[in-house]
């Protein structure tokens, strides 16, 4: 083939990506970029459902997030529940992975009964560990009253409330750190293991050692997943506590919505939104470079 | 072997010990809800061992003549048609991504992920505005794009990676056959990718199927979600616990068997994604 | 449809464009939509809408959702204005908002051609009554309503308490690990704590604002009358409830007086008929009611009345006055309350109706009597109808339930609400 019969068929194949790639962009510019580009101009005014706008504009919303406690604290909420609740999940779903593989590699059923919990709304999980975290209802505290042990309530104190949310949080999606893991695990070959047994490196240390380090990748990837999704927290909350007690499990998505829809104040819910947003695009723009190192070797 | 044998299989023991505990965790909330379903009203707040035969199916009953049986037929189609939408504009963009040296890509691939930051808090209110404008409040073809700001990043990102481990060797002998880049995606590398494939449309439709936020501010009464309808068993004098239960269990079994099958499809596909 | 960039890219000329755009036309105008939120009224309505279409031939299309779904879709479906909605639920304690923002039309004209009016009380009517015209007609009124257990209280020697200073005493006396004396809504909330709370604030003579009659809205919930009451709500529930109680909503109460597991509440009249009810409740035969406890400056019941309202962008508003009218037509609500488990009824003539006094007598001798009666010591301005009370209303709960759980003193949490206040007012 000529250098020139290439050049050209390249430049076909160029377009032609050009035109396979060209849909997805279209579709995601109508649905996606214009309302985004609406959440940022609404952002800038101080648009309100009930009083209007005076037509002023500037970053006035923005300011005042500083200044506002409520703010400033959910900020704090959002922290603690998405740190939490990604370490517990990692580290659940990891450790579900790695015993599936290595410890009870012939519990075939249980596999999928270790995944069930992804398969149910997110909606249905907070409605069911409200009920497990009702006392009245309880089955927990009915069981440890048999005893005469009383189960602390979770959801009337602030560090209870935050960890009930992370426990239900972490149920649901462990599942998907561990199918991530179990993948990862997959394309990691046993022999290494069995050298580093041979070695007379325990297994335990072979985990850390060997496992863990070629693990890396993946668990930095599904870290950084569910810390974006973290970040919109909402039906656990918005089901389990309503962001009490106080205010005090109130994380940032969910005082954009008090804001928007409680307090009819859309401009200063959409300055909350975009500050998210932002935070978020921050960390994304570290997924997609990860991404295209790892995929383009 | 005999140095094995006892500090071993104590290790083994408390290793399997953990596995069940955490198998526990996983099992057991489902077990409480299997037990809600089955409880009269009357019987909701008494432990099961206190009167394990007090059971009944009224609230499936109940459940059956609600508007619910509807809204998870619409739960099906919109994040269903979403998902085949996504995947028909996803796997072509995806592959695009993966195989083409655009100038660009990275932007492209960062705007896309971008979508899937966005808070529904604050995208919401334009996206209704827009919708208001142009008569989609309350339609599936609303609720379906909405859902494609979801589904669409996912497929595409899943896609790109499962993509980048096809071989190159692979399309270039499907051109020089004759075949059309289109032609072999479809006839060659789509095949070739097919775990990759169902896993992103099993991932892409369950995160449609999960959504709460999008379907409460845009759907009325005509197509309402699952997880939506689920509230509405919320009344303001009581929590109608049983049907919630119910509800539940309706709107997690018909995924339970998708993501058996699914398991392995996804675990094969990601694998390759992870290993880079 | 026109596009929406009109001069600057501002959200606002958004909103405006969206505004006066074209809408969505409904093809047959026999048909209207109604959109109310889940209460034993509500359903019932449901129920039997087709007779409306029987009787008129309009069809109505009755949209029953989740209260937190309403919520969340009623303001935005406003917003639009696309006139979806032509009757639509409105809470008494919304409708100055609702008014104020133009989302509602007054129904003045409406009124003569109520087949009920004259049996409509006038209390609940007149929390519809805005600045001269009527803003929507009310079909339910719940009342604050103590449910207790007499065999409890017996026990002690006592009646139903007549003051939250009594009610203290009492729940000293019977609280145990087994039966907690006493449960009331604590999760934050304008509909919620702040349900209750202002019965124990109005007893001690406190108040929201200086001189809310007399139009001076400067905030005054840091008195010291308030932060009695406000130690008293803290010191019966935290020492005296069942576990957990710093979050309880209705739904737990309900269940834990259904239960046994809580002697004494004040409650909505709505969930209390639920509590004395022996198709619902073990321990309905023990349960006595009576009217809320009251303090040193009296007596004030909680009230929320809900009715219908026509949207302003409602197409097709004589049709949803003739569905209003229906609905509240004293013929259509008794059928409901004979249906449902519905005591709140604000049609008057009904707490005379043969078959309801049967039917809800044996349930409890003297339960529309006592609802009557606290009905009658009820305040029209029970919570401040102000268009933001929305949100003043969230603030304080937050701030009380705070309190409750312990986050901060009853002082601080007291000032914190005042600031609060203060900062909404100046807004």
């Amino acid at each position: 083939m000529t250098t020139k019969a290439a050049g050209r068929a390249s430049a076909e194949s160029t377009r032609a990506y050009r035109n396979m790639l060209l849909p997805a962009l279209i579709a995601v510019t109508a649905f996606g970029i214009v309302p985004l580009m609406g959440m940022f101009a609404l952002s800038l005014t101080d648009y309100n459902l009930i009083k209007g706008s005076s037509g002023h504009f500037g970053l006035d919303n923005f300011f005042r997030l500083w200044q506002d406690r409520r703010f400033v604290n959910s900020v704090y909420v959002l922290a603690a529940l998405s740190l939490l609740g990604v370490a517990f999940q990692v580290v659940l779903g990891t450790a579900v992975a790695v015993g599936l593989q290595k410890i009870v590699p012939k519990w075939k059923f249980a596999r999928s009964l270790f995944l069930a919990p992804y398969a149910v709304p997110h909606i249905a999980v907070a409605l069911v560990w409200l009920s497990i975290f009702t006392p009245t209802l309880s089955p927990i505290n009915a069981f440890f009253d048999l005893f005469g042990i009383t189960v602390p309530t979770m959801l009337t104190s602030q560090n209870g409330a935050i960890a009930a949310i992370v426990i239900a949080d972490t149920w649901a999606t462990y599942p998907f750190v561990m199918l991530l893991i179990l993948a990862a695990l997959n394309g990691i070959s046993d022999d290494l293991d069995e050298a580093s047994a041979l070695d007379g490196a325990s297994r335990i240390q072979s985990f850390f050692y060997i496992t863990l380090p070629l693990l890396f990748p993946a668990l930095l990837m599904v870290t950084l997943f569910r810390f974006i999704d973290t970040l919109k927290h909402f039906p656990l909350i918005f089901v389990m506590t309503k962001g009490g007690p106080g205010r005090s499990t109130q994380a940032t998505n969910f005082y954009g919505y008090v804001q928007t829809f409680q307090n009819s104040n859309v401009s200063y819910g959409a300055a909350i939104a975009v500050f998210l947003f932002v935070f978020a695009a921050i960390v994304s723009f570290y997924v997609a470079r990860l991404n295209v190192r790892l995929t383009n070797g | 072997m005999d140095d094995k044998s006892f500090a071993y299989r104590a290790k083994k023991a408390s290793g399997i010990a953990m596995m069940l505990a955490f198998l526990a965790f996983a099992v057991l909330p489902i077990l409480w809800v299997l037990i809600l379903s089955l409880r009269p009203a009357t019987a909701l707040f008494e432990p099961i061992w206190e009167s394990p035969t007090n059971l009944t199916f009224d609230n499936f009953r109940g459940i059956a003549d609600s508007g619910f049986p509807r809204a998870l037929l619409n739960s099906f189609l919109t994040a269903g048609i979403a998902t085949i939408l996504s995947m028909i504009v996803g796997v072509p963009a995806a592959f695009a991504l993966a195989k083409s040296r655009l100038r660009g890509k990275f932007v492209a691939s960062w705007v896309l992920l971008l979508l899937r930051m966005a808070p529904p808090v604050g995208f919401v209110i334009p996206l209704f505005l827009i919708y208001i404008n142009a008569g989609l409040i309350d339609t599936y073809p609303g609720l379906i794009m909405a859902y494609m700001t979801l589904t669409l990043p996912l497929v595409v990102w899943s896609m790109w990676t499962t993509f980048a481990q096809i071989p190159n060797e692979l399309i270039e002998s499907a051109l020089m056959d004759g075949a059309s880049l289109a032609k072999a995606l479809v006839l060659v590398v789509i095949p070739a990718a097919r775990p990759g494939v169902v896993a992103a449309a099993i991932l892409g439709f369950l995160i449609a199927w999960n959504d709460f936020f999008f379907a409460l501010i845009i759907t009325r009464g005509s197509t309402v979600t699952a997880p939506v309808s689920i509230m509405n068993f919320i009344s303001s004098d009581s929590v109608d616990w049983g049907s919630i239960a119910v509800a539940a269990i309706c709107v997690t079994l018909p995924i339970i068997p998708v993501m058996v099958i699914a398991n392995r499809y996804i675990v094969q596909s990601l694998s390759g994604a992870v290993k880079g | 449809m026109k596009l929406t960039r009109r001069g600057t890219l501002s959200g606002m000329a958004a909103t405006a464009a969206v505004l006066a755009a074209p809408m969505r036309v409904r093809a047959a105008t026999g048909e209207i939509n109604v959109m109310l939120f889940a209460q034993p009224y509500t359903q019932g309505l449901r129920n039997i809408a087709a007779d409306f279409e029987k009787e008129t031939g309009i069809r109505a299309n009755v949209d029953v959702v989740g209260q937190d779904v309403f919520e969340s879709r009623i303001n935005l479906t406003f917003t639009g204005g696309t006139g979806e909605v032509d009757v639509v639920h409105v809470p008494a304690i919304q409708a100055q908002k609702w008014r104020e923002a133009s989302w509602i039309r007054p129904v003045d004209d409406y009124l003569d051609a109520l087949t009920s009016r004259s049996d409509l009380l006038k209390g609940p009517m007149d929390s519809y009554l805005v600045a001269g015209q009527q803003w929507g007609v009310p079909f339910a009124a719940g009342v604050g309503m103590m449910a207790y257990r007499k065999d409890l209280l017996d026990r002690v020697g006592s009646g139903a308490p007549d003051t939250w200073a009594d009610m203290l005493a009492v729940a000293k006396q019977i609280h145990s690990d087994d039966v907690a004396a006493v449960a009331l809504r604590a999760a934050p909330g304008q509909g919620f704590n702040m349900f209750i709370f202002p019965m124990f604030m109005r007893a001690y003579g406190g108040k929201f604002f200086a001189d809310y009659v007399g139009g001076d809205l400067t905030p005054a919930v840091n008195s010291p009358e308030n932060l009695e009451a406000l130690k008293i709500y803290i010191d019966l529930l935290n020492n005296y409830g069942p576990q957990g109680v710093g979050t309880f909503n209705f739904p737990e109460i309900t269940a834990s007086m259904q239960n046994g597991q809580v002697a004494m509440t004040i409650e909505g009249s709505g969930v209390v008929s639920l509590i004395i009810d022996p198709a619902t409740s073990k321990y309905a035969d023990q349960m006595g009611i009576a009217v809320p406890p009251g303090g040193p400056a009296g007596r004030s019941p909680a009230i929320a009345v809900h009715g219908m309202g026509i949207p302003a962008s409602s197409r097709n508003p004589d049709g949803a006055a003739r569905f209003i009218s229906w609905a509240t037509s004293t013929e259509t609500v008794r059928k409901i309350a004979l249906n449902e488990p519905f005591i709140d009824f604000v049609n008057g003539s009904l707490a005379r109706d043969k078959d309801l006094v049967t039917k809800y007598g044996n349930i409890q001798p003297d339960l529309l009597n006592v609802r009557v009666a606290a009905l009658e010591q009820t305040i029209g301005h029970y919570r401040p109808l102000l268009p933001n009370w929305d949100e003043i209303g969230a603030a304080i709960g937050e701030n009380v339930n705070g309190a409750l759980n312990g986050l901060y003193s009853p002082e601080d949490a007291l000032e914190a609400a005042q600031d609060e206040m203060e900062m909404l007012a100046s807004f």
